[in-house]
């Protein structure tokens, strides 16, 4: 069966983020260890969870904060992280496009690599997506409770987790089954040799800048080689 | 009070970048361009999410650690699967394992 030919149900939008929140909950708690061993106001920092909710660009504020770095840093920093999100939003509006503007706004709010991911490889099409908010919104309100009560514990708990566990390994194993499932054809295959390469060759880059230079560079190569190939 | 204003304008321009593109879209139509280069974003930004937290962890060129062999065999676990989960459940106990042989 074409599965979208039935509507796409809250509880869909649900099951489909849930084996990511395996790589979401060490991250959470991570953040929340590191917050709360850095010497920067919890209080604060613990409500950025919710103010920001973008887990790398929470993770560099504290990092630049407790190593005493300008507050414009910190927040010019968290910008160049969460540039990636203008694509996923450009992205995103052709579905919500003909949404009231209230759930517009909710829809950016719950905006994260994985609600985006899944649902875009959920519903490849934006003509032929019905149900798609209703399955973003369930997936990102997953996401954000998910988020909000493992940051938390992990204050709370602090250093009770052990490096040697290599949790945070969790984030990058995520990514690479998402990629794997995202590659559908050689020009995306081209897309990911070129960004990943990029990146990596950029990773001494100032203020995280090697991952949006190497995204940058995998959808340029993306799109000349689905001119070469065609 | 300083981290609440950090917090704060970083929680503005991050949701101005999540709002931006999704506010005005219905409002005009998609330059065919970009309709092309937005079927390229996962794979971009995923490869380049991963593939430095696997080959420069920390920010330092390392790729001979046990995170290349168990990153390879929780993309195959993904890969042979379909399943986002498996690739955590395999990966991260192969990283284990190679860890405590080494």
């Amino acid at each position: 069966m074409d599965r979208t030919e039935r509507e796409a149900t809250w509880t869909d939008g649900v099951r489909a983020v849930s084996p990511i929140l395996l790589g979401v909950v060490p991250f959470g708690l991570i953040f929340g260890v590191t917050a709360a061993n850095a010497d920067v106001p919890i209080l604060a920092t613990w409500a950025s969870s919710f103010i920001v909710f973008a887990g790398a660009s929470q993770i560099a504020l504290v990092e630049v904060m407790d190593g005493g770095g300008a507050a414009f840093i910190a927040v010019l920093t968290a910008i160049i992280i969460n540039a990636r999100h203008l694509m996923y939003s450009a992205d995103m509006g052709r579905y919500t496009a003909n949404e009231p503007l209230t759930s517009k706004l909710g829809a950016a709010y719950l905006l994260t690599d994985q609600a985006y991911l899944v649902t875009t490889h959920r519903f490849p099409d934006p003509s032929n997506a019905t149900g798609s908010v209703r399955f973003y919104v369930a997936a990102g309100l997953t996401l954000w409770a998910t988020w909000q009560m493992t940051t938390t514990t992990g204050i709370l708990l602090g250093a009770a987790i052990p490096a040697s566990w290599s949790l945070e390994f969790a984030i990058p194993l995520t990514f690479i089954a998402l990629l794997v499932l995202a590659v559908k054809d050689k020009p995306g295959l081209v897309a990911a040799v070129i960004g990943g390469s990029v990146a990596v060759a950029a990773v001494g880059l100032p203020y995280h800048l090697g991952l949006l230079v190497g995204t940058a560079s995998g959808i340029a190569a993306g799109m000349t080689a689905e001119g070469w190939l065609e | 009070m300083t981290m609440w204003i950090v917090v704060i304008a970083a929680g503005v321009a991050t949701f101005s970048i999540r709002f931006l593109f999704i506010g005005l879209f219905g409002r005009f139509a998609i330059p065919p361009t970009l309709e092309r280069a937005l079927r390229y974003i996962a794979p971009a930004v995923l490869a380049a999410l991963a593939v430095p937290a696997v080959l420069a962890p920390g920010g330092m060129l390392n790729p001979w650690s046990a995170l290349l062999p168990a990153a390879i065999v929780g993309g195959v676990a993904a890969w042979t699967t379909k399943s986002i989960g498996a690739a955590i459940v395999i990966g991260l106990p192969a990283l284990w394992l190679l860890q405590w042989l080494a």
